[in-house]
């Protein structure tokens, strides 16, 4: 036995020690969600009624609705019961079972072969209808038709919690498929709809939506072994180049205006920050210029600040600098003698939070700091199995991450503020997920309220 | 050729010489044509000079083979050290001490073959994120390249990329693999390997 740990030591002792300590959590990093657990209202969404012509789209514009906010991670969802489904909503009825807010919705004929749906947000509370409109769908069975949909979800959500659901939304990520090339993707924010956008024989990496969803910006491997940034027209399906010169080009992220692309770019010394002038298609800038890898930008949300990565202490941290470049802050905690790995760093679309991933207890998994507090604590949101690359939703709350868990392989999207995780996607191979900004506001009709 | 004109002649002298015919033997002593004889030692010698040749020839054919077996195999193991890989420790892209051997002898091989280039192609395990092990894939690449040049050779003899975790040599999950994978690989990108030394 003695002679067996012996060898152990010999065999295993030295790649350990070189390593972080696999059993604690590194030092200024704790489990947690990154606001307090709220209680969520109970919500109840009443099948939407219709035209028997219509039947069909109502129970699926309802199916959807439904889903969407349930996905919202705001509400407790709850069955309606038979005796409520149907009539004047009963606010006695629905108080006494704890049910905060009821959605009611119906569904016509618009045009040749529209829909218009209605829906209701009542408050039970107060016992009155808090908000009401009428959205114009086109027609049922289309993709514009889900999104749609989706749209007027988001609209019940904020009339609920002021602010706006994250349904209208995709995800770009990229699958790599088994003889070595890969395909750019994009799902639905429900799991629905995949879509191949691109496949290459080569790899592709780090798609980013453009602000206004209609173009994505990737890094793809040339046949000659260089990197290069493209920006992809979603419509037309053009593809510009966008750097193409230096050896490696990674790493893309638009500013929120759009106007500028941040990305890494390959020096002698490691690569350096630089930003892209989209609109004038022109010009690289400095941001940051140096020893060591500085890569990964990612636009605060007024634009004013950069957050990346840099490895310039010898280990890969997250940092925070003015937009335009200069001096750089340490976001993450440095601790001397510690092997700290932080890397790929997402900034809310909505708050000071910054997601990226970091090495913890061996393993890879989800984490945010606050900006407004660099070298405060970390929270871990993730812990179980390894999960990477996040990228937040235009919501600011949930984020969508590449994990490794009990359930498979994959696409997961977690509340980072409740804490609840579900699959998007359980597939090998998929990775680098980003998540757009809202892609659709719900389309206002003409014809308003009932 | 030569060998079926002469038999007959041989045998044609002999059966002269053997039948007397009728003619009670005389005791003559058979008198050699010495204009045959001649001829007949000069064919030798002209066979003998043939088969000497042949043999020099059959030499200077098995030293060529020889040699070109032995130039094949220099310029095999002189592709083999152009082409074996170097590995790295987690996270680095320090070159170790069995790298610095491996490296070292391409080193020789390289001064040997003037005309030759080559690609470094770094790598990285799976383990870290990937668009980081882009640049941890390069910046192996580039301290090979560092190493080598510290020896003289020219610096645009290489070309330096990054595949990073991409292309694992060994697709498992385990130390072993991540082991196979944190590498640096050679390609000839111009001349051809051909001397050791």
């Amino acid at each position: 036995m003695r002679r067996f740990w012996l060898l152990f030591l010999i065999a295993y002792a030295a790649p350990l020690a070189a390593q972080q300590d696999t059993t604690r959590l590194p030092t200024g990093v704790r489990l947690g969600l990154i606001y307090q657990t709220l209680q969520r209202p109970l919500l109840a969404v009443r099948p939407f009624t219709a035209d028997f012509a219509l039947a069909g789209v109502a129970e699926q514009t309802y199916a959807i609705v439904r889903r969407d906010l349930d996905y919202s991670d705001r509400f407790e969802m709850y069955e309606t019961p038979p005796q409520l489904a149907e009539g004047p909503v009963d606010y006695a009825q629905w108080n006494g079972l704890g049910v905060v807010y009821v959605v009611t919705g119906s569904v016509q004929p618009l045009g040749p072969d529209g829909v218009l749906l209605r829906l209701a947000l009542h408050d039970v509370v107060y016992g009155h209808i808090k908000e009401i409109r009428a959205f114009e769908l086109p027609a049922g069975g289309t993709p514009e038709f889900r999104m749609a949909v989706h749209a007027a979800a988001d609209e019940v959500v904020r009339w609920a919690t002021g602010q706006r659901g994250m349904a209208a939304s995709r995800i770009a990520f990229v699958l790599s498929t088994a003889d070595g090339g890969s395909e750019l993707m994009v799902v639905d924010s429900d799991g629905e709809n995949v879509q191949r956008i691109a496949a290459s024989s080569q790899t592709i990496m780090t798609p980013v939506w453009s602000p206004d969803g209609r173009r994505i910006a990737y890094t793809m491997l040339k046949p000659d072994g260089g990197w290069e940034v493209v920006e992809r027209d979603l419509s037309s399906g053009d593809v510009r180049v966008i750097a193409a010169d230096a050896p490696l080009n990674l790493t893309p992220a638009y500013s929120p205006d759009g106007s500028r692309l941040a990305l890494a770019v390959w020096s002698r010394t490691g690569t350096d920050i630089y930003a892209y002038d989209v609109a004038g298609a022109c010009c690289l800038e400095p941001l940051r210029t140096g020893p060591g890898e500085d890569m990964s930008p990612t636009y605060s949300p007024d634009g004013r600040q950069i957050a990346f990565m840099s490895d310039r202490i010898g280990q890969p941290h997250i940092y925070i600098m003015p937009a335009e470049g200069g001096e750089a802050t340490l976001l993450t905690p440095y601790v001397y003698g510690e092997a700290g790995y932080y890397t790929a760093p997402d900034w809310s679309p909505q708050s000071s939070l910054v997601a990226f991933t970091g090495r913890s207890r061996g393993r890879l998994q989800v984490m945010v700091a606050d900006s407004r507090d660099p070298g405060g604590t970390v929270r871990q949101l993730t812990d179980s199995g390894s999960s990477e690359d996040p990228s937040w939703a235009p919501d600011g709350r949930h984020i969508v991450f590449k994990g490794v868990r009990a359930e498979g392989r994959g696409l997961y999207v977690m509340d980072a503020v409740s804490g609840r995780t579900r699959p998007l996607l359980l597939r090998g191979g998929v990775r680098l997920p980003d998540w757009s900004p809202s892609l659709q506001e719900a389309s206002a009709p003409a014809v308003r309220g009932e | 050729m030569h060998k079926r004109t002469i038999l007959p002649a041989l045998v044609g002298t002999l059966l002269l010489a053997a039948c007397g015919g009728n003619e009670p033997p005389q005791q003559v002593q058979p008198q050699p044509d010495s204009a045959a004889l001649a001829a007949e030692r000069a064919r030798q010698a002209e066979l003998e000079e043939q088969r000497r040749r042949e043999a020099a020839e059959r030499e200077r054919l098995r030293r060529e083979e020889e040699a070109r077996r032995r130039a094949e195999e220099e310029a095999a193991r002189a592709r083999e050290i152009i082409e074996q890989m170097v590995h790295f420790e987690f996270d680095k892209s320090d070159i170790g001490p069995e790298a610095e051997r491996i490296l070292t002898e391409k080193v020789g091989v390289l001064r040997a073959n003037p005309a030759v280039s080559l690609r470094i192609v770094g790598h990285a395990d799976e383990r870290g994120s990937d668009e980081y092990n882009i640049a941890l894939g390069m910046r192996r690449a580039q301290a090979v390249k560092t190493f080598l040049t510290g020896f003289g050779l020219a610096p645009d003899r290489f070309e330096t990329v990054s595949r990073g975790e991409e292309q694992p040599l060994n697709p498992a999950s385990n130390e072993m693999a991540w082991a196979q994978n944190r590498r640096a690989e050679f390609v000839v990108t111009a001349g051809q390997v051909t001397k050791l030394q």
